[in-house]
């Protein structure tokens, strides 16, 4: 079953926010010029680990251990206690997973009490001029977004249900993709959400699907303010339902029922036949099927990847300096965590749009899901792992553990063979 | 852990008595409040979050070891319920890396200490002895994981290792003699004169502190 993400709240700014904008852009430039990367991937926790596999590590001890007779059955045993022994204490001390569904930690802070751990009293100047920030994002920000935001969803809704009482035809297309762009960008402005675009000449077609990785519900707005998707998701109810039924009235959006969601079948059947239509537009999907924090990629679930469409993959990457843009859905609800982007400094991200990408004769779904998942990593920046997102709510598949345990109980078989053998 | 006085002295006395660092000592506070929940204490539970702790095959003789009476130097045997985070420095401190500024006798303390945690984890009744059965219980659950293998290999890799134990340990046998099992001189003279112990510790990277903005 693959879990679908929805095109969510619609915000709008005209403000001028040429201020944060132009920090950027001379941010960027300084960069460039002292050829730093800008957002450097994420540095790997508080251990050093080896990047071995099971099979060497464990040769290595036991070429270590054994400076006698080779057949010393007891130490073979007892130096592979070693390898396990540390690797479980390493897991305990950091593991790559459940660090993925907390906010990143930074280096330098912010100006943002909410991403300093060890916040505390430093200095007169300091403390002056958090509170200086306080009182402009709540009392100067806020209200300004607030309102933008406001005006931005009323408009996306009156705007499409008036354009769907129009006839179906090129005009009705032309001032629904108008009004939808319209819409969004506004609701960009009301985030304050400073996008930098790399190769627009990937953008997807018609036809195609859109894959990008997951950090919050921002994402679909700073996809969709640059180009025209079809959304994918499931029908909610009060403001969210509103907002579905008046779009897809314009144009043709996918919205499953909660009980549809269920059936994959049904759900993949969906999605081909809207893919099959080349008049109709592409496809934005999430793949990972949950929000992950930005600094790594999560396995992609198959399910969009078997379809067999055109592949247009996406990677979203977000600068922590200016605000977290994590949802942390178990910690906050929708509305706290609008609040909380409203009120950070800016939301600065930048996205690229890859090359196509289609499935290979010899590759299947899941091969090509990684396929994919490598290349959004690699491009943004952000480490590509191969544990699945839905870890954060629920625990390791037996199926997965069974695996490892056979690869080394087989290594241990094979050698105490070998030694019988010789 | 703030910025109030007594927090700092704490901290500073933990250092003393594990070994490691105040950066390090704060990191491992955030991880054992990221396991406990924001609890105090730690119980065996806790450990069941970690994906990658689930793929060890020892890992319940892993998390056994954390809450164990002879690892926490409490007592001669039994288990704890639940640990704090002193406890918690306790049983990280034997994955510390020897250092190598210490002199010779440091050293082989150390190495001693790590290696009586790991036959801790052999000696599950805590009697002194790894005895036959303890063997046996380890090699298999290092090999549960795999259906093919039938008790009986797993049965026959142990005997075969506590003959040779029996071999080093003891030198010649008379033929009614029994072997009671290995008991922690065995256990330290099989490894002697083998670094192994350099492959008991975690390596911590330098953290810089968090730095206030610039």
């Amino acid at each position: 079953m693959q879990p679908l993400s929805t095109a969510c709240e619609v915000q709008g700014a005209w403000s001028d926010s040429a201020g944060p904008q132009w920090a950027t852009l001379r941010m960027e430039r300084g960069a460039k010029e002292k050829n730093h990367q800008l957002y450097k991937p994420y540095t790997n926790g508080i251990i050093a680990k080896d990047p071995t596999s099971l099979e060497e590590e464990i040769k290595e001890i036991r070429r270590s251990g054994s400076s006698k007779a080779l057949d010393n059955t007891l130490e073979f045993e007892l130096s592979d206690i070693f390898y396990f022994c540390r690797k479980g204490v390493e897991t305990i001390m950091d593991d790559e997973v459940t660090k993925r569904f907390s906010a990143e930690e930074l280096e330098s802070w912010n100006l943002l009490s909410r991403t300093n751990y060890n916040f505390q009293y430093i200095s007169l100047r300091l403390t002056v001029l958090w509170g200086l920030g306080v009182l402009i994002r709540y009392c100067f920000l806020l209200p300004l977004r607030i309102a933008l935001a406001f005006t931005g969803i009323s408009l996306l809704v009156v705007g499409t249900t008036v354009v769907g009482y129009l006839p179906n035809g090129r005009f009705k297309e032309f001032l629904s993709k108008h009004v939808h762009l319209m819409c969004y960008r506004i609701c960009v402005r009301a985030l304050t959400a400073i996008i930098t675009y790399h190769d627009r000449k990937n953008r997807p077609r018609n036809g195609g699907i859109c894959v990008a990785n997951h950090t919050s519900p921002i994402d679909v707005i700073i996809l969709a303010s640059d180009g025209y998707y079809a959304m994918v998701g499931q029908v909610h109810g009060g403001l969210m339902g509103v907002i579905q039924r008046a779009m897809v009235k314009a144009c043709p959006h996918v919205w499953f029922e909660r009980s549809e969601v269920k059936d994959r079948h049904l759900v993949a059947k969906r999605l081909t036949e809207h893919v099959q239509d080349k008049s109709k537009l592409p496809i934005l999907i999430f793949p990972e099927g949950t929000c992950i924090n930005n600094t790594s990629v999560m396995m992609f679930k198959k399910g969009s990847f078997e379809i067999g469409a055109t592949v247009y993959p996406v990677a979203i990457k977000y600068d922590p300096q200016f605000g977290d843009a994590f949802w942390n859905s178990s910690k906050y609800g929708m509305v706290t965590y609008l609040l909380r982007m409203m009120t950070s400094w800016a939301i600065v991200c930048s996205v690229w749009y890859l090359p196509p990408m289609t499935r290979e004769a010899e590759e299947d779904a899941v091969q090509f899901a990684n396929r994919v998942k490598s290349a959004i990593a690699r491009q943004g920046g952000l480490v590509d792992l191969l544990w699945d997102g839905g870890l954060k709510r629920e625990k390791v598949k037996d199926t997965f553990k069974e695996e490892q345990q056979k690869l080394y109980s087989k290594m241990i078989v094979g050698n105490h063979e070998d030694r019988s053998r010789s | 852990m703030g910025a109030t006085h007594s927090a700092s002295e704490e901290v500073r006395e933990l250092e003393g008595k594990t070994g490691f660092s105040s950066d390090q000592i704060e990191q491992l506070h955030r991880r054992f409040k990221h396991l406990s929940g924001d609890q105090p204490t730690i119980r065996k539970e806790n450990f069941n979050n970690i994906p990658d702790l689930e793929l060890n095959p020892i890992r319940s003789k892993i998390v056994r070891a954390f809450f164990d009476n002879r690892n926490l130097r409490k007592g001669p045997s039994g288990l704890a319920d639940e640990i704090n985070f002193e406890d918690f420095l306790t049983i990280m401190s034997y994955f510390r890396p020897i250092d190598t500024t210490m002199d010779e006798e440091q050293v082989q303390l150390c190495r001693k200490e790590k290696l009586r945690f790991l036959f801790h984890m052999y000696d599950s009744d805590s009697d002194g002895r790894i005895t036959l059965e303890e063997y046996r219980n380890v090699v298999e659950e290092l090999l549960s994981g795999n259906p093919h293998i039938e008790k009986e290999s797993a049965r026959s890799i142990a005997d075969g290792a506590m003959m040779e134990a029996a071999s080093v340990c003891v030198g010649r046998m008379e033929p009614d003699q029994v072997y009671e099992g290995i008991t922690f001189d065995d256990f330290l003279k099989i490894w002697q004169g083998i670094d192994i112990e350099t492959k008991m510790h975690v390596r911590f990277l330098n953290m810089e502190t968090i730095a206030l903005c610039h």
